[in-house]
C-alpha cells in the first residue's frame, strides 16, 4: 500500500509539472507582439526593429493577407499597410486610391461597397491576375496579426482614425497598431481629443516639418510618443540632428530606407549596389532602432548576422 | 474486470515510468523543432551555389529522354528585380534556373528592347507605346520596381539582354517571331545564337514558310493548346515530318487526353513544355498553389513534363533538387 501511496504521489508530481510547462508555454509567457512592443518602448543598441512596406510584396500582392502572413513567417516585427474607407464605410487595404493598379478592377476604392470590392482578385508584381487574393478588411487584418506581429497603419491620419480604433477594439488589438501623422499634437488633439490617450502613436518628421525642435518638444510634452519616424534628405537636415536627442531620451527612431530623400540616400537599392554596410548599417550607426524596407528577408538576414535581431 | 492489488500497483509504477519518459521525450521534441530552420537553410544555401555551364544546359534542352527538368523564369526574376531587365536576368542566372524568358520590342527607330506590354506605362516612368519611342529616348527613363516605384535601372536593350546571358543562361524570346529578322541579327553578332528559343503558334507548313532559314540555327518550339479542335493534327504533322526539340502545351482542364501521349513525345525527341504560371496553362495546377503545397507540381513530373515556365523560380527549384530533378 505504501508503494501504491508513492506512486500516486510521483504521479501527481508528474501531472503537475506538466501542467506548469504547458502554462508557461501559452498563458505565462509574453506573445511575440508583446515583445515587440516592449522593443519599441525600450529601445537598446543590441535589436533593431524590421518593418515590412506593405507586406512582403515580393512574395504575395502587396497590402494581401498573404503578403502579412509572409512577414510574420519570416519574423518582421511591423508590417506597415495602407487602409482605406469603402462607399459603406469598410476599412479595406489599398494602397492608390483607386484599384486600378493592384487589382483586375477600376474605380476609386471610395466608389465600392465591400461586398463588390470583395469580388475583386489582386494582381501580383508583374501586373498579372492570377494570385486569387482577395481585398483583405482592416478586421481580418488584424485577426491574422493578433499576438504575433505589430501593425503600422498608413493613411489613416487625420481621417479614419476613429473608425481603425473601432476594428481594433473589435479584434482587441489596440495595443498592436501604430497609428502615425505629420500634424502637429495641437491639431491631433483638437480633432480626436481622449481618443489620442488611448493609442499607440507616431509623429513624422518630415522634410518641410517646421520648426522640427518644437514640433518634437509638443508631441513629447502632451503624448510622451514611444516612437518618431523620421526622415531627412541629407545629413544637414534638421530632422538628422534630431535623431541622437531622440536616442538620448529613450524614444525609438524609425528610419524609412525606401528611396534617397528619406535617408539622404543610405536605402535598400544602396543595398544591393554598395553592400548592406553602406545603408542599413550605416542608419544603425547613426541611431536608427527601426528601419522600413522593401526587402525584409534580407534585411532580416543582415540584422541576425549583425545580432541585432533574433 | 478486476485485477490482483499487486498487478494494480506494478501497472501503475510501469504507468509512472512512461509518463516520465515521454515527458522528457517532448521536451527533447521541442529543441529538435527548433533547430530544425537553420538546417533546412543551409541546404538550400548550398545547393544553389552549383555552377552549370552552357553547354550542359543545351544538351539537356535537346535531350528529351533524361529526368532533368528545365526551369523558366517567366519575365526573370521580378520578385527582387524589375521585371525584365538586367538584374532579373542576374538573379535567374545567380538562382541557377536554366532558362529566362524576356518580351521583345522594337522602337520607332528599328531597335529591339526588352519589355512586356505595348506600352511603357506600367513598368517606367514614361508613357506611350514603344514604337512611338526612338531608343536614345527610351534610355532617359528608368523602370519601376514591383510595387511601381521608379528605380535606376534602364530599359535594356535585347543586345544587353542577351551579352547578360550569353555563356550562363538559355533565352527564351517572347514577341519576336514576328521581327525575328533583326532578333537574329544582333543574336548572331552577340554571339548567342544557339542559346536562344523562339516559340509560335503557327502550323509546321507555316513555320516552315515564314521561319524556314532559322529552323536550322535557333531553337524552335510549336505552341498547341490542346482544346483546339486541331491540336492533334498539328501534333501529328510536326511529329511525322520534323520533330522541334519541344512542344509547348497549354492544357486548360487536367483531363484532356492529349496528355496520355507526352510519353511517347518525349521517346520521340521532343521535351514537353507546360507553363505553371496560371491556372488555365495546367488544368489549375498552378504556382500559386504551390506556394502553399509544393507537391503539386508532382503532376508535372507525373506526366512527363520536362520544362516548366513559373513565377516562382524559387519554390519550384527547391522542389526538383530534393527530387534529384534539378543540379
Amino acid at each position: 500500500m505504501k508503494t501504491y501511496f508513492k506512486t500516486c504521489i510521483l504521479l501527481f508530481i508528474i501531472g503537475i509539472s506538466n501542467l506548469l510547462q504547458a502554462q508557461s508555454n501559452s498563458g505565462l509567457e509574453k506573445s511575440r507582439a508583446n515583445i515587440i512592443l516592449d522593443h519599441l518602448k525600450h529601445p537598446s543598441k543590441n535589436y533593431v526593429l524590421a518593418v515590412s512596406h506593405r507586406g512582403n510584396w515580393r512574395y504575395a500582392p502587396e497590402n494581401s493577407l498573404q503578403a502579412i502572413q509572409s512577414c510574420i513567417d519570416l519574423g518582421v516585427d511591423i508590417v506597415e499597410i495602407d487602409v482605406r474607407l469603402t462607399k459603406d464605410g469598410h476599412l479595406v487595404l489599398m494602397h492608390d486610391k483607386t484599384v486600378d493598379r493592384t487589382t483586375n478592377g477600376k474605380g476609386k476604392v471610395s466608389d465600392f461597397t465591400l461586398e463588390e470590392i470583395k469580388k475583386l482578385r489582386l494582381k501580383n508584381a508583374c501586373g498579372v491576375q492570377y494570385s486569387m487574393q482577395q481585398v483583405p478588411t482592416l478586421e481580418e487584418v488584424m485577426l491574422l496579426a493578433k499576438d504575433k506581429i505589430m501593425i503600422n497603419l498608413d493613411k489613416v491620419e487625420g481621417e479614419t482614425v476613429r473608425e481603425a480604433y473601432g476594428v481594433l477594439q473589435k479584434t482587441a488589438t489596440v495595443d498592436q497598431a501604430i497609428f502615425k501623422g505629420r500634424d502637429s499634437v495641437e491639431f491631433m488633439k483638437n480633432k480626436y481629443g481622449k481618443l489620442m490617450d488611448s493609442i499607440i502613436y507616431m509623429p513624422i518628421l518630415i522634410d518641410n516639418t517646421k520648426n522640427p525642435e518644437k514640433y518634437v518638444d509638443d508631441y513629447n510634452k502632451e503624448l510622451s510618443p514611444i516612437a518618431y519616424e523620421v526622415t531627412f534628405p541629407t545629413e544637414d537636415s534638421n530632422n538628422f540632428k534630431l535623431i541622437s536627442k531622440l536616442n538620448k531620451m529613450g524614444i525609438t527612431v524609425l528610419n524609412i530606407a525606401l528611396w534617397d530623400a528619406l535617408v539622404a540616400g543610405h536605402t535598400d537599392e544602396m543595398k544591393l549596389l554598395n553592400g548592406a554596410d553602406t545603408s542599413w548599417g550605416w542608419l544603425v550607426q547613426h541611431g536608427a532602432n527601426g528601419i522600413m524596407t522593401d526587402r525584409p528577408e534580407e534585411l532580416l538576414d543582415y540584422l541576425r548576422e549583425k545580432g541585432l535581431h533574433n | 474486470m478486476e485485477s490482483h492489488p499487486l498487478l494494480k500497483k506494478r501497472e501503475m509504477i510501469r504507468y509512472s515510468i512512461m509518463v516520465l519518459f515521454s515527458f522528457f521525450y517532448l521536451s527533447s521534441c521541442n529543441e529538435k523543432l527548433e533547430q530544425n530552420p537553420n538546417k533546412k537553410k543551409e541546404l538550400v544555401e548550398t545547393a544553389e551555389t552549383t555552377p552549370v555551364s552552357i553547354n550542359q544546359l543545351i544538351s539537356n534542352l535537346e535531350d528529351s529522354s533524361n529526368k532533368d527538368v528545365i526551369v523558366v523564369a517567366h519575365r526573370g526574376d521580378w520578385r527582387n528585380a524589375p521585371e525584365n531587365s538586367l538584374p532579373a536576368i542576374q538573379n535567374c542566372i545567380d538562382m541557377g534556373v536554366d532558362m529566362v524568358e524576356i518580351d521583345v520590342r522594337e522602337t520607332k527607330d528599328g531597335q529591339l528592347v526588352i519589355m512586356h506590354d505595348e506600352t511603357i506605362d506600367r513598368t517606367t516612368n514614361g508613357k506611350g507605346r514603344v514604337k512611338d519611342w526612338t531608343l536614345d529616348s527610351l534610355k532617359t527613363l528608368v523602370l519601376r520596381d514591383g510595387i511601381g516605384h521608379v528605380t535606376t535601372i534602364k530599359i535594356p536593350t535585347l543586345e544587353e539582354a542577351l551579352l547578360k546571358s550569353k555563356g550562363k543562361i538559355l533565352v527564351n524570346l517572347d514577341k519576336s517571331y514576328d521581327i525575328f529578322d533583326q532578333c537574329f541579327e544582333v543574336a548572331k553578332k552577340t554571339g548567342t545564337l544557339n542559346q536562344i528559343v523562339i516559340k509560335g503558334k503557327k502550323e509546321l507548313e507555316a513555320v516552315q514558310k515564314e521561319f524556314g532559314k532559322y529552323l536550322d540555327s535557333v531553337f524552335f518550339m510549336p505552341m498547341i493548346n490542346l482544346n483546339d479542335s486541331e491540336a492533334e493534327n498539328i501534333l501529328n504533322a510536326y511529329l511525322n515530318k520534323k520533330i522541334p526539340v519541344a512542344f509547348e502545351f497549354t492544357i486548360p482542364q487536367d483531363t484532356i487526353g492529349l496528355i496520355k501521349r507526352f510519353s511517347e513525345i518525349r521517346q520521340k525527341g521532343a521535351s514537353v513544355w507546360v507553363n505553371s504560371l496560371w491556372p488555365e496553362h495546367n488544368g489549375g495546377h498552378d504556382d500559386e498553389k504551390a506556394v502553399i503545397d509544393n507537391t503539386v507540381y508532382d503532376w508535372f513530373i507525373e506526366n512527363h513534363i520536362d520544362i516548366i515556365q513559373t513565377d516562382r523560380p524559387k519554390i519550384l527549384l527547391d522542389y526538383l533538387r530534393k527530387n534529384n530533378l534539378h543540379q
